[in-house]
């Protein structure tokens, strides 16, 4: 019996990294399948061959035992391969429909000798889409403009694409992360139904915990090998770990009890839009002591971000206040904000948190340039900058060859490094944490994770945002779950569990209420 | 009350394209306003009518302008060259009509020569710019230059070489050409009082353009030329991954963008005067880019927004002949200052196509 | 675990050269690249090869050889500096001044009308005041489309172009209205003040015979040896044995007065004496020191300074620049101010430094601002490199005269020349694609202009 689909001896290198070596990965019929491994292991490469967005140094691929080559996208489609990506591949403000049928657009009846001027007919995509969404329980508004849809939706549209332009094999791409425990559960059971009914899905991850619920099978993956094959039920978490990774893993910080003191942040009643007149964070009060750390637990898109944005100053406060150690600062510039000893690890290090244009140097003393020693009144006095930059590089070990690099060569790992020396190494009253490890690799995320703790140890208050369960679990001192710009609940760290968090999460309060 | 606000808001930005048009409309009222207020009630019924009609002369290269804006810029490419390309454009058809008309008029007669001499021309100044939109879609996409400091290369290569050029050959002992288009009224339609003689008695090419607008309109919202434009300008990796050929369409949808910025540009040779000065576009290609950001990137946005500007120009030149006494020089810095004012009060904020202006990587 | 290798290697003359050699490499091979298809249109307009020879030869003669043909050169350099570095500071914040044109015409009217308004008082105060006016004329020009950048996202391209020509009516509103010269037959302002005038190099001699001049000549030197002395102190080795800041300090004002004085004492009658500038025809004036100045000025504001850190910040990513506290609004305001008075500077120096007349006619577009955008593409935006490039420039739009009068070629194939130029510049791929060479690692340090056109930062 042949696979679905079979990848073997998949070899792809970029310049300076091997991505895929020799790899070997097969999908049976109808099975949902789970590719292992952490940030950068090669998963996506892979995938991305699969999908005939890269083309591979070698190997082979086989559909049903014949084999194929797939040199575009539009070619896996023809061939049955329908891929949802990390980042949506949707046009926003476009409709669901248009959506749907962009490439492959129905055209009204008595027009198509117009070909590309010929009317386009929504009505008939509109049925379709439809028919799908019943058939696969998947519940999508044809109409809707995909930019107003929730993450959740958009996802649908994207499934529904593939099935649209019948996909045998889904090929789904971290699709968890901008969902609740609950949605992604009912993800789940959707992928359920679509093998049930013929279909072969591939789904990518880094969460041990959810590849072990619901795979049949698991491939894990590591600096570009496939490590080896398992089924859920000869594996366990530490296991997979160890195989991700390759040694043995923490898979919990190692820290000592909190001990905190005076209130450094208190935020009271907070209101705050976000870009699209919203109210994103509605009324929100909370308290942050230094020694400890608050971590919000929360999916992405709940105004977390917004938050994180009001506390900084870079996102006006429309109602509320916010105070820093007694001092109002609701309406304080970025400026003052970093003036007041508040050190921010931003959400995006690409976009916020550096110049990537920039060299090292010039990033470490992106908040402090203008400070003495680095600058009395006009003028920089750079070799001050260059003893300070070197100095940081050293301790933290930033892997850079030199400090003038431009800092947008660096992996995300040594970028974000930069962001953490930088923010660290201030006198801080208060860290704000935004999704600190991100995208980055195992070796990192321990890194980071002992430099919060450290700075909670050394007396700061800290605020950590995060959509990693486990991370908020295993570094927060309390716990607070946002949801729909609310905080529904505060707890104690050692009171909580996973399972009323994924509640909270997703609204459920206690009582079994919905909000 | 705020929910009223937030339905309010987000209907107003679902119809943001009648909510400027109707935006526009007021804006005109309010010029009319103006320029009664300045000449006192002087303009009779056929000032009025020659005004307007004068208007929409005006309006035809800055809305085309406006067109080839849109086209390059909702396909992702950011065209600031779109002055330099009308230039070209003036100066090629300048020179096609008189060197047509020279060889044919003989032969030919004077009449027909005329007419051959100038649709060829304008046939060759659309030609060239196409070619210097082909030069702009092939610095920015295949070389993947700046947009900005491309469409400023096509700027000054035309300047250049339309000054080199006309000092060369065109400055001095010129024979006489056959002129610009005439007026063509059309039969049935232009004896319509009022409307008739501002809309169905104009030249080719301002007709040219009203049809291309509402024609454009068509493509870019029902076919699926139009579907895949918008969506390589929003989000060209989602077009790619099914199948839509991202690079070839940028390509071709800017040179079609070349062939309207030619239309408004032998506008000016053969429609307005006579006559080629070097750096006679004034501005009107950067007009056009407001007008085309005012209308929110859509072609009968643009065309109010085009209609706003020429009614600043034509009210200018009305003001000028009732009152003498002003001087000549602030009624013609009317139609810029109000181009700053439109750009600065544009409703909400303009958002662009999401891709314009980044180059295209396909990985 | 150090993993910075040792820093500063030997340094070595040949790889100073070979560095010096990267960073022109392309621009030369651009400019080659330019005059070569120059040639070809020549050749084809004209038909004849010996045009070509006749219009190169012309160029090369009219620029630099002929009698004050280099100090002509230097002439039309001056204002391509200034605006050029306008348009680089621009740049540097990710900023796009078209407007630069209409900047330099309401910098020399702000001059023009300073020049007579202010008569009677000595130079020392009526230049600098001058100066001053033309300046604060072209910021104040600028800051508005800056402003409205910042308040509302009105891109600068647009509006600095529209401001251009309002600039050009107002212009030609005042000098044909209000500060037109009742004296004279032609449209033009008053003649200015010959207190107010950039001296020649020729002149000066006479000029400093009058005391108050030789002051303010001391002045300018003294401030420039303290700068200096400074600059030269704080990097060499001395800084280490001088113990105190304050030591050092007297040092270098020290060294400053002691220049101060020795001008003001010895160098009229030196210069009475003995001075290299003669030729009273030569129209090389002072403000070849002012563009010097200002290229320094400018290299030492965008890379020596906090103002020039966060504007560089803005243009290389402002959403980095707000988190890190810098202020978008005052950063877009103020870079549009310093390019809009480096441009009203070159208007103010047109103005008081070659003006026959002492005056400003009717003037029409100049041309000088398209080329000064090109000027600032071709030097990536840094000072010295404009200074280099203004220079090529200068003398190419000195030399067409020339040309035109030697071969018949119009000489605006000059300006066709400096658009390939930039073409060629920008698009380094196909300069590369022509001339065979393999790209180089990407280090590009350029500002991302195009960000859209709407929505404040």
């Amino acid at each position: 019996m042949s696979f679905a689909l079979e990848a073997s001896g998949i070899t792809k290198s970029f310049p300076g990294v091997r991505a895929n070596d020799h790899v070997n990965f097969a999908v049976e019929h109808g099975e949902i399948h789970a590719l292992l491994g952490e940030n950068g292991a090669g998963k996506s490469t892979l995938m991305n061959i699969l999908y005939g967005l890269y083309q591979p140094d070698s190997g082979e691929i086989k559909i049903d035992g014949q084999p194929v080559r797939i040199t575009s996208p539009h070619d896996a489609i023809d061939k049955g391969i329908g891929m949802v990506h990390q980042h949506f591949m949707l046009v926003s403000p476009l409709t669901v429909t248009e959506n749907i049928m962009l490439g492959q657009e129905s055209l009204v009846p008595g027009t198509q000798a117009l070909q590309q001027l010929a009317r386009l007919d929504h009505h008939k995509v509109a049925g379709r889409v439809r028919e799908l969404s019943k058939q696969y329980g998947l519940e999508v508004e044809p109409d809707a403009v995909v930019q107003d849809l929730a993450v959740g939706a958009q996802q649908r549209v994207e499934i529904i694409k593939a099935l649209y332009r019948n996909a045998n094999i889904l090929i789904l791409d971290e699709p968890t992360a901008v969902l609740t425990p609950q949605e992604a559960d009912e993800l789940f059971i959707i992928m359920r139904t679509l093998v049930g009914q013929g279909k072969s899905i591939v789904f990518i991850t880094h969460k041990l915990r959810e590849v072990l619920a619901s795979a049949d099978n698991i491939s894990v993956m590591r600096a570009g090998k496939m490590v080896g094959s398992v089924r859920p039920a000869d594996a366990d978490q530490n296991k997979l770990a160890e195989m991700m990774v390759g040694r043995n893993v923490l898979l919990q910080v190692d820290k000592a009890e909190a001990r905190p003191a005076g209130t450094v942040l208190t935020v009271k009643g907070l209101q705050v839009f976000d870009d699209r007149r919203h109210m994103a964070v509605n009324d929100v009060s909370l308290e942050v002591r230094a020694g400890e750390i608050v971590g919000i637990a929360g999916v992405q898109g709940n105004g977390q971000t917004e938050l994180a944005e009001a506390l900084t100053g870079l996102r006006p406060v429309a109602g509320g206040h916010i105070y820093m150690l007694e001092r109002e600062t609701s309406h304080a510039t970025p400026r003052r904000v970093i003036e007041s000893q508040t050190s921010h690890i931003p959400e995006d290090r690409q976009k916020h948190g550096l110049v990537l244009s920039f060299s090292v140097r010039d990033n470490m003393a992106l908040c402090t340039y203008y400070q003495p020693p680095f600058a009395q009144g006009l003028e920089i006095d750079f070799s001050a900058i260059d003893e300070r930059a070197r100095e940081l590089v050293e301790r933290y070990d930033v892997r850079t060859p030199d400090i003038m690099t431009s800092v947008g060569s660096l992996s995300g790992g040594n970028q974000q490094k930069v962001i953490v020396a930088r923010e660290l190494t201030r006198p801080v009253k208060l860290l704000i944490a935004n999704q600190p490890t991100r995208g980055l690799d195992v070796g990192s995320i321990e890194f980071i994770h002992q430099q919060i703790v450290n700075a909670r140890d050394n007396g700061a208050a800290v605020l950590l945002i995060s959509a990693e369960l486990d991370e908020i679990m295993s570094l927060s001192d309390r716990i607070a779950v946002m949801y729909k710009g609310r905080i529904l609940e505060t707890l104690e760290a050692k009171d909580a569990v996973r399972e009323q968090l994924g509640l909270l999460m997703a609204g459920v309060m206690k009582d079994g209420m919905h909000v | 009350m705020s929910v009223f606000m937030d339905r309010l808001r987000s209907g107003l930005i679902r119809n943001r394209g009648w909510v400027t048009v109707l935006l526009g409309l007021f804006g005109l009222v309010a010029i009319w306003a103006l320029l009664n207020l300045v000449i006192g009630g002087k303009c009779e019924q056929k000032c009025v009518i020659d005004t307007l009609a004068q208007t929409l002369r005006q309006v035809t290269p800055i809305a085309f302008a406006a067109l080839c804006g849109v086209i390059c810029e909702r396909s992702g490419v950011i065209n600031i060259g779109i002055e330099g390309m009308m230039l070209m454009a003036a100066m090629v058809g300048y020179a096609f009509n008189l060197l047509v008309f020279q060889l044919l008029k003989d032969s030919l007669g004077v009449e027909t020569a005329g007419n051959v001499s100038r649709i060829v021309a304008m046939l060759m100044g659309v030609l060239s710019t196409v070619l210097l939109a082909w030069l702009h879609a092939v610095v920015s996409i295949r070389f993947k230059v700046d947009q900005v400091i491309s469409g400023t290369v096509i700027n000054i290569l035309a300047l250049g070489f339309t000054g080199y050029i006309y000092r060369q050959f065109l400055a001095q002992n010129v024979p006489a050409g056959p002129g610009t288009f005439p007026l063509v009224s059309i039969p049935f339609l232009s004896s319509i009082p009022f409307i008739g003689p501002i809309l169905f008695v104009q030249k080719p090419l301002t007709y040219i353009m009203l049809i291309a607008v509402f024609f454009i309109h068509y493509m870019l919202f029902y076919t699926p030329w139009g579907l895949r434009t918008r969506a390589i300008g929003e989000h060209p990796r989602a077009a790619d991954t099914l199948g839509v050929d991202v690079i070839r369409m940028r390509y071709i949808n800017v040179l079609w963008g070349g062939v309207l910025a030619g239309l408004g540009g032998v506008w000016f040779t053969l429609e307005a005067v006579d006559v080629f000065n070097p750096g006679m576009t004034n501005g009107l290609g950067f007009i056009g880019l407001a007008a085309m950001i005012f209308g929110k990137w859509t072609p009968i946005g643009s065309l109010v927004g085009a209609i706003i500007f020429g009614l600043g120009s034509s009210v200018t030149a009305t003001i000028s002949i009732f009152r003498p006494d002003i001087p000549s020089q602030f009624p013609q810095m009317l139609p810029y200052i109000l181009t700053i004012i439109i750009l600065t009060g544009v409703v909400g904020r303009a958002i662009s196509p999401a891709a314009s202006g980044q180059p295209y990587e396909k990985q | 675990m150090s993993n910075i290798p040792v820093a500063r290697a030997n340094f070595s003359w040949r790889r100073l050269a070979g560095d010096f050699w990267q960073l022109i490499k392309m621009p030369a091979l651009a400019i080659i690249l330019a005059f070569a298809v120059g040639v070809v249109v020549i050749l084809l307009t004209s038909r004849s090869l010996t045009t070509v020879g006749e219009a190169y030869y012309g160029l090369l003669r009219g620029a630099l050889f002929k009698q004050r043909g280099f100090s002509e050169t230097l002439v039309a350099t001056i204002p391509y500096i200034f605006l050029s570095l306008a348009v680089a500071v621009g740049f540097k914040t990710g900023l796009f001044n078209i407007g630069v044109e209409g900047q330099y015409t309401i910098g020399s009217v702000c001059a023009a009308w300073a020049g007579v308004a202010f008569s009677g008082l000595p130079a020392i105060i009526h230049l600098p005041l001058v100066l001053l006016a033309g300046a604060l004329g072209g910021a104040a020009w600028a800051a508005l489309p800056g402003y409205l950048k910042a308040r509302t996202g009105a891109h600068e391209v647009i509006s600095t172009m529209m401001m251009n020509y309002v600039a050009f009516r107002l212009a030609e509103f005042l000098v044909d209205g209000p500060l037109r010269d009742p004296l004279s037959s032609g449209v033009q302002t008053s003649a200015i003040s010959p207190a107010a005038e950039l001296w020649k190099l020729s002149a000066y001699p006479a000029r400093l015979q009058d005391p108050l001049n030789a002051l303010m000549v001391a002045l300018v030197a003294a401030l420039l040896v303290i700068v200096l002395a400074r600059a030269l102190l704080k990097s060499s080795r001395f800084a280490a044995r001088m113990q105190s800041a304050a030591r050092r300090r007297s040092l270098y004002i020290g060294a400053g007065l002691l220049v101060g004085v020795l001008c003001f004492v010895a160098l009229p009658p030196l210069s009475k004496a003995w001075w290299p500038f003669t030729d009273p025809y030569d129209r090389l004036h002072s403000g070849l020191f002012l563009a010097v100045l200002a290229a320094v000025g400018v290299w030492w504001l965008l890379w020596k300074t906090t103002l020039g850190f966060e504007l560089r910040m803005v243009g290389a990513n402002p959403s980095a620049a707000r988190y890190a506290g810098v202020s978008i609004t005052r950063s877009i305001i103020l870079s549009m101010a310093i390019s809009g008075a480096l441009a009203g500077l070159a208007g103010t120096i047109e103005v008081i430094g070659v003006s026959i007349c002492g005056c400003l006619p009717l003037i029409f577009s100049s041309g000088y601002g398209w080329d000064s955008i090109g000027i600032a593409l071709l030097a990536r935006n840094n000072p010295f490199g404009i200074l280099a490039a203004s220079l090529l420039f200068g003398a190419m739009r000195n030399g067409a005269d020339l040309m035109e009068l030697n071969s018949g070629v119009s000489k605006y194939i000059i300006s066709l020349i400096q658009a390939l130029v930039l073409l060629f510049v920008s698009a380094p791929a196909i300069v590369r694609w022509v001339y065979r060479i393999k790209a180089a690692p990407k280090q590009e340090d350029d500002a991302k202009l195009t960000t859209g056109w709407g929505g404040p930062l």
